[in-house]
């Protein structure tokens, strides 16, 4: 095996890992500070995608299409959160039924809107040789983005009054909400945060994954499962798995097939899943 | 009895029966295009039977009941493709296989769910992704078993109709009667499934929803009953999915798309959790209004209007129709807790309790003791088990004492299995149980009081104790006679058709205690009972006490100092996870170090 076809698969799986993080992060976000998962995760990540297209299509410029993808998707999930999420504190399953049928009805939305096929952008295609092989350049920026939005959401959870309070309310709920702070609001603002990260994800990841109505599905196995394998950890813990699952699926499926990198995502979770059976963090000290 | 009454107990197999009664009767009557479409009602209802079995009645959300469903269809499919032509019958060769497969896949993943004691969320969404990655798998699988051809996307079409004749004649049955075969087998199914869960396993299915922890201390292992229940509910959907491919003649990887996942919740949701009989009454609600509305069974905007009524449902309708409709009729019937109002105060009858605790060690033998050997327990820098080398045994009460933080609890929760030490060993008789799941702990003899009372609250006061006792005992008329005992023991004969729910919180400790005595346990280990207890009570439970070890082993982790000198035994203190001192009551309030650390002053501290 040559050098330069290791050393180009190792990138493009450490890409693979990288997207993968991004498009989890948001539900980790929401699953680490509510206790919640958020099975619409991937039709916000839709939701995202579909805004900066139609924002390309009607001439804004790309990058400014992502902000507004993230204020849309931010504002949708604030509404669900205050319309349907808030009705339903302490009652896991009956949430992830109504973010269950949220997606849905969000996905028959989209094919109604814009039909089941989607043109791309055009984005100037710009790659690296490696010896024989070249790699778009594109995937290999997602990697900084990814650590890019590790470092928000750290920031956010360490810097900013509403971190503090996100993670107060986390730990001990009673508390927090004996000495003022309103839990309510804060989920809403996690809530939509987690939404908004989602919008993020599919506005960043568009020249590689068209928008589709059906896209959210397909990426939302495995960032379910990395969510679940990472535990209660959020920012560390979904890092660790993400780049373990994701590159590893990705190896498997660069030199076997991409159901097979599939099949492997979901045997070494159920693995580590049965040696951790809350999480491979749930034990772990620290909590961001 | 009045028939009112009488019904509402017959309710679960009456109704259902003339429900079937009418429909065969139907069969005969409606039009072909309606009884094409009420195969479909029932088979889904089947899928979501199979739902109601693991969610309602096991306690676990299952998302991949479509996945159990689609694996029993297609190989229920295969079969009957390659054996149908040969013997004519297709039922025989699809059925049987559809359910076994439902059952063994759902039987694997519960294994993995369940021994591996995974938490409810990973446990339901690894079931929502087994699916999604069927579903991702069969778009590209494409193989070929004798005559069947799995095309991945394409499909598997081909498969032939319902025969119940045999030989070269036998012709498909025509769609009236598909419908009469597809509600002959739902019957069974349900009446099956109806039987199982009010058989002794369906009690321990029921336990384990209302109260784990509680389940696996009376000596069940809880995880081979959920492996089971998980298995059943998988043949149930297997069974559906191969009524599916035979009604349907063509199969694909749609079958494990999210909109197909999505159907089961929404019938347990509209017919009523845990109802068993709800989700045929969902199945016909939701399948009748798209047959009215107009849109049947594929209309381009069902996706939408059932993802938002999951919604609605969630939020508004948590019972579902049968839940409102036995709502409605329980406020006429006489109200079974009236008897818990007028309880008066427990009274031990002692001499009772003696003699039940007689025959019990005739019975099981003779009081174990137990022991740990430096046994040791740490979270991260904290250490509230430091090499606690302690015996007990029995003759009178031990109690273990300590102020806040001394690591009573940790000690006791090693002790029991809750938590696993890093070093060291305990021992129950002459068995080394460090490492042994709590279930063991208790077959060997050990019984459990936690500090919060623990009953199965849906559950009837006689039902809760004749559930543990059946625990030990494996035999029915023999459960009844110790559960009736101890009731009589306890004075509470008069509440005992009362939902353990409806006691007060004293009551609920006293039928705590009462059902740890039904296990008839070699070493009780008691965590703070006397806690919320009143002063009259306190003093009964102290006769309790002193009563139950002369013949067992008895453990109190105490702080209530009063209650630990009435019961005149040995007393252990413990500080900073460590022995501090020992001997009795009155020795140890005269012992200056002690008064030291309870009152946190000087050096000890």
């Amino acid at each position: 095996m040559e050098a330069d076809f290791l050393a180009t698969v190792l990138l493009s799986s450490l890409s693979s890992a990288s997207i993968l993080l991004i498009a989890t992060i948001g539900l980790a976000v929401v699953f680490g500070l509510m206790g919640v998962i958020n099975l619409a995760h991937g039709e916000f990540l839709m939701i995202g995608a579909y805004t900066a297209l139609t924002a390309t299509q009607a001439g804004v410029p790309y990058l400014l299409s992502i902000p507004i993808a993230v204020a849309v998707t931010m504002a949708i999930g604030a509404l669900v959160e205050v319309l349907i999420i808030s009705r339903l504190y302490g009652r896991i399953f009956d949430t992830m039924l109504a973010t269950w049928g949220i997606s849905i009805a969000f996905y028959q939305l989209a094919v109604l809107t814009f039909g089941t096929v989607s043109p791309g952008i055009g984005m100037p295609q710009i790659s690296v040789q490696i010896g024989d092989y070249s790699l778009a350049l594109y995937p290999l920026l997602m990697n900084v983005v990814a650590l890019l939005m590790l470092g928000f959401v750290y920031l956010l959870m360490t810097r900013s009054v509403y971190g503090m309070k996100a993670r107060a309310s986390i730990q001990v709920p009673e508390m927090a909400r004996a000495i003022g702070i309103s839990s309510s609001r804060v989920n809403t603002l996690t809530f939509a945060l987690g939404c908004g990260l989602a919008g993020f994800a599919g506005a960043v990841l568009l020249p590689i994954v068209p928008a589709t109505p059906s896209m959210g599905f397909a990426f939302v196995i495995k960032a379910f499962l990395t969510v679940v394998v990472a535990g209660p950890v959020t920012l560390t813990g979904s890092a660790l798995a993400a780049i373990g699952l994701g590159g590893g699926a990705s190896v498997t499926a660069s030199f076997l097939t991409s159901v097979a990198g599939d099949a492997f995502f979901f045997i070494v979770t159920a693995l580590l899943l049965w040696r951790f059976p809350l999480g491979i963090s749930a034990r772990w000290r620290r909590k961001l | 009895m009045t028939l009112s009454q009488r019904l509402y107990r017959a309710s679960a197999w009456a109704f259902p029966a003339i429900a079937v009664a009418v429909a065969l009767i139907l069969s005969f009557l409606i039009d072909p295009y309606l009884a094409f479409l009420g195969a479909s009602w029932v088979i889904f209802g089947l899928l979501g039977l199979s739902l109601d079995i693991v969610w309602g009645r096991g306690g676990f959300l299952s998302l991949g009941q479509t996945a159990f469903f689609g694996l029993g269809g297609y190989l229920g499919a295969i079969a009957a493709v390659n054996l149908g032509p040969l013997i004519g019958n297709t039922l025989l060769p699809t059925l049987p296989i559809a359910a076994l497969i439902g059952g063994l896949c759902a039987g694997v993943l519960g294994s993995l769910i369940f021994f591996a004691r995974m938490g409810p969320l990973q446990a339901t969404i690894l079931s929502y992704t087994f699916t999604l990655l069927l579903w991702s798998v069969t778009q590209s699988l494409k193989f070929t078993v004798g005559a069947a051809v799995v095309g991945g996307d394409n499909g598997m079409s081909g498969i032939p109709g319902m025969v119940i004749g045999f030989g070269e004649g036998a012709r498909p049955l025509a769609p009236n009667g598909v419908f009469a075969v597809c509600v002959i087998v739902a019957a069974l199914a349900y009446f099956a499934t109806l039987a199982l869960m009010r058989s002794t396993f369906g009690r321990v299915v029921d336990c384990i929803r209302l109260d784990i922890q509680k389940t696996e201390l009376l000596g069940h292992d809880v995880r081979r009953v959920q492996v089971a229940n998980m298995a059943w509910a998988g043949a149930v959907a297997g069974l559906a999915g191969g009524l599916f491919a035979l009604w349907s003649n063509y199969l694909n990887p749609s079958l494990f798309s999210v909109q197909e996942a999505l159907l089961p919740p929404i019938y347990v949701l509209v017919g009523g959790l845990g109802t068993l009989a709800g989700p045929f009454v969902g199945a016909l609600a939701i399948g009748g209004l798209s047959f009215w509305l107009g849109g049947g069974a594929a209309g381009g905007q069902t996706t939408l209007i059932l993802g938002v009524v999951l919604v609605l449902l969630v939020l508004f309708l948590r019972n579902g129709i049968l839940g409102a409709l036995d709502q409605l009729w329980r406020r006429f019937l006489p109200d079974p807790n009236a008897a818990a109002r007028d309880a008066g105060e427990v009274r031990i009858n002692v001499n009772d309790l003696d003699l039940i605790l007689r025959e019990a060690e005739a019975q099981v033998g003779p009081a174990k003791p137990m022991a740990t050997d430096q046994a040791f327990k740490q979270f991260g820098g904290v250490i509230p088990v430091n090499k606690v080398s302690r015996s007990f045994v029995p003759g009178r009460p031990m109690a273990l004492i300590g102020p806040n933080g001394a690591g009573k609890s940790s000690y006791l929760k090693t002790c029991v299995g809750v938590y696993q030490p890093e070093g060291g060993q305990v021992t129950i008789g002459d068995t080394d149980v460090t490492h042994a799941p709590i279930f063991c702990r208790v077959r060997l003899g050990m019984g459990v009081k936690n500090q919060k009372p623990q009953v199965f609250g849906a559950l009837s006061v006689y039902d809760n104790l004749w559930t543990a006792a059946y625990a030990r005992t494996r035999d029915k008329a023999k459960a009844s006679d110790v559960a009736g005992r101890i009731l009589a023991m306890l004075g509470m004969t008069a509440q005992s058709g009362v939902e353990a729910q409806a006691l007060s919180h004293g009551q609920q400790q006293w039928l705590d205690i009462g059902m740890v005595l039904c296990v008839a346990p070699r070493v009780v280990l008691l965590d703070e009972p006397a806690a919320g207890m009143t002063n009259k009570e306190t003093r009964e439970l102290s006769l309790l006490v002193r009563t139950l070890a002369r013949h067992t082993t008895v453990v109190v982790v105490e702080h209530d100092m009063e209650f630990v000198r009435t019961l005149e035994g040995h007393v252990t203190v413990l500080h900073q996870g460590e022995v501090f001192a020992e001997g009795d009551i009155d020795s140890l309030r005269a012992d200056e170090r002690v008064l030291d650390i309870y009152l946190g002053r000087r050096q000890h501290v």
